[in-house]
């Protein structure tokens, strides 16, 4: 369990991180998503304490980051998968990290294992494509057997077969209890993945729901109808409040309302439908409708 | 308990020092460096006495060791450096943060790796320089200036190594707080060589005074030299020395401690 409290981290005048507060609960995989310079890294350094926060709290379990005995053991992160010495063997680096944290050595093959880097592992970690320095990344997250996990950006550089393996990875460690913390810009795979959803835009907090519930509060979340009274049934729903278009002759799509509600609506009125159906929002785009006025670099830009 | 903790650190810095090869090419550098240039100032002094030229006194074969430390030091120094500053050119900081979030203790895992490893270089390679100079310049060829009073060089090995062990660890410090290679290069170089030559030769009193209390000569009056750089010149004693040393490496290692703790890795 992550739990940020009041989180706030400021570069002179610059707010990076606002007044962040949630929990990232366990036994979920939490996308964490928001457009570039929103705050997301900025965020996942002061869970991990190597920025020190302005104000507010990143708790783990109850206890900030550097209190916690052997951290790798109980939170494993992959911030930056190049962020390692050239020169050393991903093996070798590993080891290091299993000794600092009194990890069993025999962890290290395990996880090499797990990712599928077992051969490579004895190269230079320079001399590792970005996929495989994921990999790696992704297996010295998992070295210390952590309850919580945060990828930031994990599937980068996969190619399809690995971002299909990133995404089984992050299931199957919530489904196992783990409180999985991931932020990435692919929308498609997130949909794919993620339970549970924190929007940020310019470091402040846009949405924190449930994926489903994302998506249905889209205005582009609608109820598609296709009935030969299309004018009658408009009519009887505009009265209800409920916002109506008309893209065909025969066909009217209906936002603001559950599809339960139209269809009895329609019942009532005693008009025949050939076709009553939810057309759901993808996840690009309801989140391009919630970051819409949040988008970092536009927003400077058009101010210029 | 927080003494386990210590130790895993140690063993992880251990760890990172022995898995890169730049470690292996700075301690192979540093050996050779020490044997020939012991050997080019030993002999160089052997010549002189042999001519004619300055005091016709038998030296230990760990005199020219000593002085060759004085270059030595910058290879050591060098892999000092790496030690942290390639941590913040690639970013693996964090991942050493990470697993080590208490930012003291970083710092004294690297420090409990770089002492005894620098120390035990300077011991070794002054060890192998002062036989290969007695080997070499003790034969009548020589003059037969060059002698091997076993517990005199013993005592002056250490005291190389215990020199190297304090400068590598001073580096540390200052890379740790200025954390740029080149930037740390710079300060070093300038703490342990620019700067006391320069004050020295600036000939004021207070200059002269605060340049014999820089790690240069503090080094060489802890190691006993009795080369032409400091005959007669360093007026206090080895111990004192030796805390000068002390003082600076404190100094570097604080700085360093107070810029890692309150910066954002």
């Amino acid at each position: 369990m992550i739990t940020l409290n009041g989180l706030c981290k400021r570069y002179g005048d610059r707010p990076v991180v606002d007044d962040l507060s949630l929990e990232v609960r366990p036994g979920t995989v939490t996308g964490f998503l928001g457009p570039n310079g929103a705050g997301k890294s900025t965020t996942m350094r002061l869970i991990l304490g190597l920025d020190h926060p302005t104000a507010g709290t990143a708790l783990i379990n109850g206890v900030p980051y550097h209190r916690i005995r052997n951290p790798l053991r109980t939170v494993g992160a992959l911030l930056d998968a190049r962020a390692l010495h050239p020169g050393r063997s991903g093996h070798a680096h590993l080891v290091a990290l299993a000794r600092g944290n009194g990890i069993a050595r025999r962890r290290v093959a395990e996880v090499l294992e797990t990712v599928g880097l077992t051969d490579a592992a004895r190269k230079r970690a320079g001399a590792l494509s970005l996929g495989m320095s994921q990999r790696l990344g992704i297996a010295a997250a998992l070295l210390g057997d952590p309850e919580v996990l945060m990828f930031d950006e994990p599937v980068n550089g996969h190619d399809p077969d690995g971002v299909r393996w990133v995404r089984h990875l992050m299931r199957s460690l919530a489904d196992e209890g783990r409180t999985v913390f991931v932020s990435s810009h692919l929308m498609s795979e997130m949909q794919l993945t993620a339970d549970h959803l924190v929007v940020i835009g310019r470091g402040r907090l846009i949405m924190d729901a449930p994926l489903t519930e994302v998506i249905a509060r889209s205005s582009l979340t609608a109820v598609v109808v296709r009935t030969p009274h299309a004018g009658d049934l408009s009519v009887r729903l505009s009265a209800a409040g409920i916002r109506v278009e008309r893209p065909g002759e025969n066909e009217i799509v209906a936002t603001g309302a559950a599809i339960e509600h139209i269809g009895d609506l329609a019942y009532e009125a005693g008009i025949r439908l050939h076709e009553l159906r939810t057309r759901e929002a993808s996840l690009e785009q309801a989140y391009q409708e919630l970051t819409a006025s949040s988008v970092e670099y536009g927003a400077r830009k058009a101010g210029v | 308990m927080r003494t386990g903790e210590l130790g895993q650190a140690v063993g992880a810095e251990w760890s990172k020092l022995w898995s890169v090869r730049s470690t292996w090419w700075c301690l192979a550098g540093a050996a050779v460096l020490m044997v020939v240039s012991a050997l080019t100032l030993g002999g160089s002094t052997a010549t002189d006495m042999l001519h004619g030229r300055g005091a016709q006194t038998p030296f230990p074969a760990s005199q020219p060791v000593i002085t060759a430390t004085l270059f030595v030091q910058f290879t050591l120094v060098a892999l000092a450096m790496l030690v942290i500053t390639s941590e913040y050119a690639s970013g693996g900081i964090r991942s050493t943060l990470q697993a080590t979030p208490i930012r003291g203790r970083v710092i004294a895992a690297k420090a409990l790796v770089v002492a005894p490893v620098m120390f035990a270089a300077g011991v070794l390679s002054g060890g192998v320089a002062a036989a290969v100079v007695y080997a070499a310049l003790s034969t009548d060829l020589f003059g037969g200036y060059v002698t091997l009073p076993p517990a005199e060089v013993a005592v002056d090995l250490l005291r190389v190594g215990v020199f190297l062990a304090l400068v590598s660890v001073t580096t540390l410090g200052v890379g740790t707080a200025v954390r740029s290679a080149a930037g740390t290069l710079t300060v070093v170089f300038m703490v342990l060589m620019g700067l006391p030559l320069m004050l020295l030769m600036t000939g004021s009193q207070v200059g002269v005074e605060v340049s014999l209390r820089m790690p240069l000569f503090a080094g060489l009056a802890f190691m006993g030299g009795t080369g032409d750089l400091t005959a007669g010149l360093i007026p206090y004693s080895a111990g004192e020395g030796l805390a000068w040393l002390l003082a600076w490496t404190a100094a570097a290692v604080a700085a360093g401690y107070a810029v890692l703790r309150r910066r954002d890795a």
